[in-house]
């Protein structure tokens, strides 16, 4: 099985029928695509397939032969994020992190189509996107922001020294902060 | 004073968005063996014969460990507070609820362990299992527990108690006396991450364990104890958890990975699926509340008695600890003067239950809230009205006599009835938590405000 992953040629030896989920986690050591359902309920394991959104968990690697895969690890890294990854970490769409990679990719492919979703189409995205943390009103408000572009500069270059130790925003002026 | 009133950044929120937090499960350990457990297809039944040799056999088996295998089997959580223990790490002669540990087995990968789980024999016995927690306490049911149908030890009583002023008395003064019986069910917490657990034997002789637990020290003491291993040599790594929501309190994997580790001197980590978190890990429990309440027909309560059997499941776990918050907070937000409550920790044939979210509470403000709606049907007067006149107030006790110092309840409700444009009575839209006087102090509350301002008792006694 051949598959372009994160722009890398990659011949793999994981079998055919295994899936493309262990695939990446278990012999490419792609771990920000998770085993959450393992049913193709809850959305975590999504990776790009040629730019769409798909289960990797139920995708048999031999059906992706030849395919380009793509990862949230790709899409940006610490210090320079993409602005859908901004929006993520500056609009606090996310808690646990463990469904953000695919909430994150999803996001990508549907403005990738539609730089300009309403409110219900973001919802209608999404929808196979279980997260249990957030109530999904800050990730709907930081899909909103990617969509207008609403992402600050030190949000795309955050983490670009490690953890950000960015001293925080003064919300009231002449506060003691 | 940087934080407050600042959007400051989250620490792990680079991490998360770009797929470099590390979970339990994203640890690479070369060597890693993967587990998988034979659990119980059965609620209720007695193990008669367990034969693992043929799956020790299996190519690629490195370990499998029963009851046999596992120093002290049988260890609680609330050992360190004089509860003794009721459940075993893995199943000795029974079984006692769906989905119970009996093996676990540590294989080269995911597909191996699970040829070597199919090939461990067992005969079970199988028993009549309950699963009604108010059945399970009828005079006629058969206890499958060995401290019989519910939980002995809260001191000296089958249950946890409150009694508080002459329930008697106000229920012989009460102009209507208001029933009602609430019955809210399983949930369970599912985290979008699964239990899972990693443990690694060291070179020196100690074990590193990748933890997704919600409770580090916690669980490094279940550990420990289960091994008879001083806790120096336990090494816990966690922090990272993809999501709890209380049911990542209890030690679901660490123990069995390490004891696996241990035998195999291979990592070992133990993933479970997503129909083993809704089959066998721990839920929100199911509860049976019984109420009844005296009240006066201006809509005063006078006296409350309250019979709560919360159902534990095949063990213990938290659950006592869940219905002495419960027993607490079986007020709800209001001052009640005479009280007589009744908490019992039932057993049945089901998943043990755990903490989730308001751990004990949620239970009984479900009940209290839906009740004090029956309450103001019953008396043809206005519930937020009933609400407001029997909130708690600066200076009130609480049904553990813990004098409050700032309850919210007033506050709250107004705001609650202003957002939602509720027109309330003149009297009620002035009214603060300010302590009681004049007509919101009637001689029945007297003994229910703090004398001289202090603490009756200082609220400890979980």
């Amino acid at each position: 099985m051949r598959l372009t992953v994160n722009g890398i040629e990659r011949e793999l030896s994981t079998r055919p029928l295994d899936t493309l989920l262990n695939a990446l986690r278990e012999e490419l050591g792609i771990t920000s695509p998770k085993a959450g359902c393992q049913q193709g309920g809850c959305g975590a394991c999504t990776v790009l397939i040629d730019g769409e959104p798909r289960r990797s968990c139920l995708t048999p690697l031999v059906a992706v032969d030849g395919a380009t895969v793509t990862t949230v690890e790709a899409l940006g890294e610490p210090g320079n994020l993409s602005p859908v990854q901004a929006a993520f970490y500056e609009q606090y769409g996310l808690q646990c992190g463990f469904c953000t990679p695919g909430f994150v990719l999803a996001t990508t492919a549907m403005l990738e189509r539609n730089a300009n979703p309403s409110r219900e189409q973001i919802l209608e995205e999404l929808v196979g996107h279980v997260c249990r943390c957030t109530g999904y009103v800050k990730i709907v408000a930081a899909v909103e922001a990617a969509a207008r572009g609403d992402v600050s500069e030190a949000a795309l270059e955050a983490g670009a020294t490690g953890p950000s130790r960015r001293e925080p925003e003064v919300l009231v002026p002449g506060s003691p902060a | 004073m940087k934080a407050v009133g600042a959007r400051l950044p989250r620490y792990d929120g680079v991490g998360h968005v770009t797929g470099r937090t590390r979970f339990v499960d994203d640890v690479r350990i070369p060597g890693t063996l993967w587990a998988k457990a034979l659990r119980s297809p059965h609620p209720h039944a007695g193990i008669k014969r367990l034969d693992t040799s043929k799956a020790e056999k299996h190519p690629g088996v490195h370990a499998v460990i029963t009851h046999k295998d596992v120093p002290r089997n049988v260890y609680g959580h609330l050992e360190a507070l004089g509860v003794p223990a009721d459940e075993p790490l893995l199943a000795d002669d029974d079984v006692r609820y769906k989905g119970q540990p009996i093996a676990v087995v540590a294989a080269e990968d995911e597909a191996t362990a699970l040829e070597a789980v199919e090939l461990i024999e067992v005969e079970f016995e199988e028993r009549e299992p309950v699963f009604d927690i108010r059945k399970a306490y009828d005079a006629d049911a058969k206890p499958f527990h060995q401290w019989g149908p519910a939980f002995p030890h809260f001191g000296p009583y089958a249950s946890r108690r409150i009694r508080k002023g002459d329930v008697d008395d106000a229920f012989e003064r009460a102009d209507v006396i208001v029933q009602g019986v609430y019955r809210p069910q399983a949930i369970e917490q599912l985290p979008i991450e699964p239990q899972v657990g990693l443990s690694v034997p060291e070179p020196d002789g100690r074990l590193t364990i990748y933890s997704c637990t919600q409770a580090m020290y916690f669980s490094m003491g279940v550990v420990a104890a289960h091994l008879e291993w001083p806790l120096n040599k336990l090494k816990f790594v966690g922090g990272t958890v993809g999501g709890g929501f209380g049911g990542k309190v209890d030690t679901a994997t660490e123990t069995i990975t390490a004891l696996l580790a241990l035998k195999a001197n291979r990592p070992v980590k133990w993933r479970w699926t997503r129909e083993e978190e809704f089959l066998c890990s721990s839920t929100r429990a199911p509860w049976h509340m019984e109420l009844a309440d005296a009240v006066t027909s201006d809509g005063w309560l006078l006296g409350r008695k309250m019979i709560t059997l919360h159902d534990a499941g095949a063990y213990t776990r938290f659950s006592s600890y869940g219905v002495t918050k419960h027993s607490f907070h079986h007020t709800g937000a209001y001052t009640i003067p005479n009280l007589r409550f009744d908490g019992y920790v039932i057993y049945t044939n089901r998943s043990p239950t755990s903490a989730m979210r308001g751990f004990g509470v949620t239970s009984v403000s479900y009940a209290v809230e839906i009740h004090m709606n029956r309450i103001a049907e019953t008396l043809g007067i206005d519930p937020l009205e009933l609400r407001l006149k029997n909130a708690n107030r600066i200076g009130d006790l609480t049904a553990n006599r813990v004098r409050l110092s700032d309850p919210s309840t007033v506050p709250v409700v107004l705001a609650a009835a202003d957002r939602i444009g509720y027109e309330l009575g003149a009297e009620f839209k002035q009214m603060t938590s300010e302590p009681r006087s004049g007509d919101l102090l009637p001689d029945h509350l007297l003994t229910s405000v703090a004398r001289d301002g202090g603490a009756e008792t200082d609220g400890r006694g979980a």
